[in-house]
C-alpha cells in the first residue's frame, strides 16, 4: 500500500469533493459553503457512501458524518482509507475518544460540525493535496490523548496544539509562542502527523506522511520514532 | 468571582449541589488519630480516603488484642515465674542466672509493650535474639530437679514474649521462634539426660501446652485485624457509592432541567422561524440561534456523571454569563485530579472574572492530565478597561496565571502543574 494509490489532483482543475450525511439539510448547508469557494466542487450527495461513490467514483475528497442512521461508521471510514479514499470525517460527536478513532481509522481531517465554513474549506482544500489539517477541537483530542501508546509529541509541539484549541486564532499562538506563524502551522502539522503511525495502516496516511516528507515537515530519518504500537505491519512508504 | 457569588445565583439547586458534592468530596481529612473515624460524618468518595480509614478502624480493633497479648505475658511472668522461680531458689543450678533472666525478660516487655501501645515500631530481630538468649541461658542453669517445674519460667512465659516482639508480622516468624524454643528445651532435656519416656511425654506436652495459646491468641488477632480492615474499606467503599450516586442523581436532575430550559428557548425561535413570524437576517434572530444552539452543545458535551468541582464552579459561571446573554462554548477535556480548594480557586477565579467581563461570546476550555490542569477563556477584544479580576487568594505558586490581549481577541489562561 503506499501513496501512489490515492489519484493526485491535478492543479487548475476544482477538487472534487462527495457528501455522506443521513440529514439533507446538512448536506444543504455544507454544499453551500462549499460551493462558496471556486476551488471547489460537489460531485455527488446522499446517505450511503457506497452509492454516493459509484456516482462520484472520481472524488478526490469524500465528507463523511461519522453517524449514519443511528450508527458510527468507523468500519466504513477504514475501508475507504484503506481503498485510498480522502475521507474528511466530520461529526456532532466531537469527544476526544472518537476523533482519535477517526484518526486511527485513516481519516485525513476531522471536523467538529460547529467549526464552521471557514474551516470546513480548510480541511477539504488541505485533504486534497494530501496535507493534514487540524482543526482546534482535533488539536484538543491530541494535546489530551490518554492513551498509554500515543505518540510522542515534543513540548513545542504539545504547546502548540493547546494554544491553537484554546484560541483558535494561530496569530495569537504564535504571538504567544514568540515563533511565526508559519512555525506554529509547523508544529501543529508535525503532531498531526505523528499520528498517522497510530492505528491500523491505511494508503490516506502513507500519502500524508509521503506528503509531509515532501514539503520537509517531517525527516524519513525521524519516522522510525513515531511508531507507537506493534508497527510490523505497517511498512515505511 | 468566587464561589461565595456563584452560589448566589438563581439556581439554589445549584448550590445545594455543589455543597453537597464538596461535602462528599472535598472536605478536608481531619488529622489522623487512633479512634474510629466517624464514617458518617465523612464518607470517603476515593480511594484516597478509603484505605485510611480502613486501615484507622483495622488498627483501633488491633490494639483491643495487643492489651491483650501484653498483660498474659507481664501476668503470667509475675504471678506464675516468679513465686515460682523465689520457691525453688535454694534447688536452682545456678539462681542468679534464672532470676537474672526474669528480670532482663521482665524489662523488655515492659519497654516493647509499651512502645507496642503507643504504636512506636519495635526492633523484632534484636528483641527476638535476646529472648533466645535468655532461653538457652535459663536451660542452662535451671538445674536437672527444676528441668520440666514451674521454676523453670521460660516454658511458660517466653511464647507470649515473643507474641509482643514480632506483634504483625507475619505468623510464620512465631512458628520459628516457638521451634527454637522447643529445640532449645529438648537439647536440654537430653543433655540433662530426662530421656525416660515419662520426662519426654511432660517435656511435649510441656512445649505444646505452652505454644498452642500465644499461637492461637496471635493468628485469631491478626485475623481479626484483617477482617476489621476489610469491613471498614467496604462501609467506606458503599459510603462513597451512597454519596456518588447522590451526586449524580442530583447532576442528572440539573441537566434535566437545563435540558428543558433550552429546549423552550431553541424550539421557540425554531417556531417562530418556520411560522415566518422571524426574519433570519435580522441580527437579533441570529443571536438568539447562536446562543440557543451553543447551549445545547455545552448540555450534549458534558458526559461526566458527577462533575469534577473545578469543572462544575466554571459551568455555573458559564450558566451564569449565559443567563445574562453570553453565547459560550465549554469544552473540557480529560478529566481534572483531585485538587486541594486553594489551587481550584486560583484556577477559576481569573476566568470566571473575565467571564463576567466578556462581551459577544466566549470560549472556555479546560484541559486536564494527571499532572496538569489548564483551563482559558478567550473572548473578543474591544474598547474598555483591563478584566481586572481576583487572581486567587493563596498565591502558592503552584498555579500560573496569564492574561493578555492583542486587539482581537483577551486571553486569560492559568495553569496548575503537579
Amino acid at each position: 500500500m503506499d501513496a501512489d494509490a490515492l489519484a493526485p489532483v491535478m492543479p487548475g482543475r476544482p477538487v472534487g469533493v462527495a457528501i455522506v450525511d443521513d440529514h439533507p439539510v446538512v448536506i444543504d448547508g455544507v454544499r453551500a459553503w462549499l460551493a462558496a469557494d471556486s476551488r471547489l466542487t460537489v460531485l455527488a450527495t446522499g446517505d450511503d457512501p457506497d452509492e454516493v461513490l459509484r456516482t462520484a467514483p472520481q472524488a478526490d475528497v469524500v465528507l463523511l458524518d461519522l453517524r449514519l442512521h443511528g450508527r458510527l461508521v468507523l468500519d466504513k471510514l477504514a475501508e475507504l482509507s484503506s481503498a485510498g479514499k480522502r475521507v474528511v470525517v466530520y461529526s456532532e460527536h466531537s469527544d476526544p475518544a472518537t476523533m482519535l478513532a477517526a484518526l486511527d481509522a485513516g481519516a485525513v481531517a476531522f471536523l467538529a460540525k460547529h467549526e464552521g465554513r471557514e474551516h470546513c474549506v480548510a480541511t477539504v482544500l488541505d485533504a486534497a493535496s494530501d496535507r493534514p489539517y487540524v482543526a482546534p477541537s482535533l488539536a484538543g483530542a491530541m494535546v489530551g490523548d490518554p492513551r498509554p501508546d500515543r505518540p510522542v509529541l515534543s513540548d513545542k509541539e504539545r504547546e502548540a496544539l493547546l494554544l491553537w484549541f484554546q484560541s483558535m486564532s494561530k496569530a495569537s499562538v504564535a504571538r504567544r509562542m514568540r515563533i511565526s506563524e508559519h512555525t506554529v502551522k509547523q508544529y501543529v502539522d508535525r503532531a498531526r502527523i505523528k499520528y498517522t503511525r497510530a492505528g491500523r495502516p491505511a494508503a490516506t496516511k502513507a500519502a500524508l506522511l509521503a506528503r509531509a516528507i515532501e514539503d520537509g515537515l517531517v525527516r524519513p530519518e525521524e519516522i522510525g520514532i513515531y511508531r507507537s504500537r506493534a508497527s510490523t505491519d505497517q511498512p515505511t512508504p | 468571582m468566587s464561589a461565595e457569588r456563584l452560589s448566589g445565583n438563581p439556581g439554589v439547586h445549584n448550590a445545594t449541589f455543589r455543597q453537597k458534592f464538596r461535602r462528599a468530596t472535598f472536605l478536608p481529612r481531619p488529622p489522623r488519630s487512633t479512634a474510629v473515624p466517624d464514617q458518617r460524618a465523612r464518607p470517603a468518595s476515593d480511594e484516597f480516603d478509603t484505605v485510611p480509614a480502613a486501615a484507622a478502624v483495622a488498627r483501633a480493633s488491633d490494639r483491643g488484642a495487643r492489651i491483650v497479648a501484653i498483660t498474659i505475658a507481664l501476668v503470667w511472668h509475675l504471678t506464675i515465674g516468679l513465686p515460682a522461680v523465689l520457691a525453688a531458689w535454694s534447688t536452682l543450678a545456678v539462681p542468679e542466672v534464672v532470676i537474672g533472666g526474669w528480670l532482663l525478660v521482665a524489662a523488655l516487655g515492659v519497654i516493647a509493650g509499651s512502645r507496642l501501645l503507643r504504636d512506636i515500631p519495635l526492633p523484632a530481630a534484636p528483641l527476638a535474639g535476646l529472648l533466645l538468649v535468655v532461653d538457652v541461658a535459663v536451660f542452662a542453669t535451671v538445674g536437672r530437679a527444676h528441668l520440666i517445674s514451674p521454676a523453670n519460667w521460660v516454658w511458660g512465659t517466653l511464647a507470649w514474649f515473643f507474641l509482643v516482639a514480632i506483634w504483625g508480622q507475619p505468623v510464620r516468624r512465631l512458628l520459628v521462634l516457638l521451634g527454637v524454643h522447643a529445640a532449645t528445651a529438648m537439647v536440654a532435656v537430653v543433655l540433662h539426660d530426662a530421656t525416660s519416656a515419662a520426662d519426654l511425654a511432660r517435656a511435649t506436652m510441656a512445649i505444646y501446652g505452652t505454644s498452642s495459646l500465644p499461637v492461637a491468641v496471635f493468628t485469631g488477632a491478626m485475623a481479626l485485624a484483617a477482617l476489621s480492615r476489610q469491613r471498614a474499606a467496604t462501609a467506606a467503599t458503599a459510603n462513597a457509592m451512597v454519596a456518588e450516586r447522590e451526586a449524580a442523581e442530583q447532576a442528572r436532575q440539573e441537566r434535566g432541567k437545563r435540558l428543558g430550559l433550552v429546549s423552550r428557548a431553541a424550539s421557540e425561535v425554531l417556531t417562530e422561524l418556520a411560522r415566518g413570524r422571524v426574519d433570519p437576517a435580522d441580527p437579533q434572530v441570529q443571536r438568539r440561534c447562536m446562543h440557543a444552539a451553543a447551549r445545547l452543545r455545552r448540555l450534549i458535551a458534558e458526559s461526566d456523571d458527577v462533575p469534577h468541582p473545578l469543572l462544575h464552579e466554571l459551568r455555573a459561571a458559564a450558566d451564569l454569563a449565559e443567563r445574562n446573554g453570553l453565547p459560550i462554548d465549554l469544552v473540557t477535556i480529560g478529566t481534572p485530579p483531585p485538587l486541594p480548594v486553594g489551587v481550584r480557586r486560583n484556577l477559576a477565579d481569573p476566568l470566571t472574572a473575565g467571564l463576567a467581563d466578556a462581551r459577544d461570546w466566549a470560549r472556555l476550555t479546560v484541559v486536564s492530565s494527571p499532572d496538569e490542569v489548564v483551563v482559558s477563556l478567550v473572548t473578543p477584544d474591544g474598547e474598555g478597561p483591563d478584566t481586572t479580576g481576583p487572581t486567587g487568594d493563596e498565591d502558592d505558586g503552584q498555579v500560573e496565571h496569564l492574561y493578555e490581549r492583542d486587539g482581537k481577541i483577551r486571553w486569560t489562561q492559568t495553569r496548575w502543574h503537579r
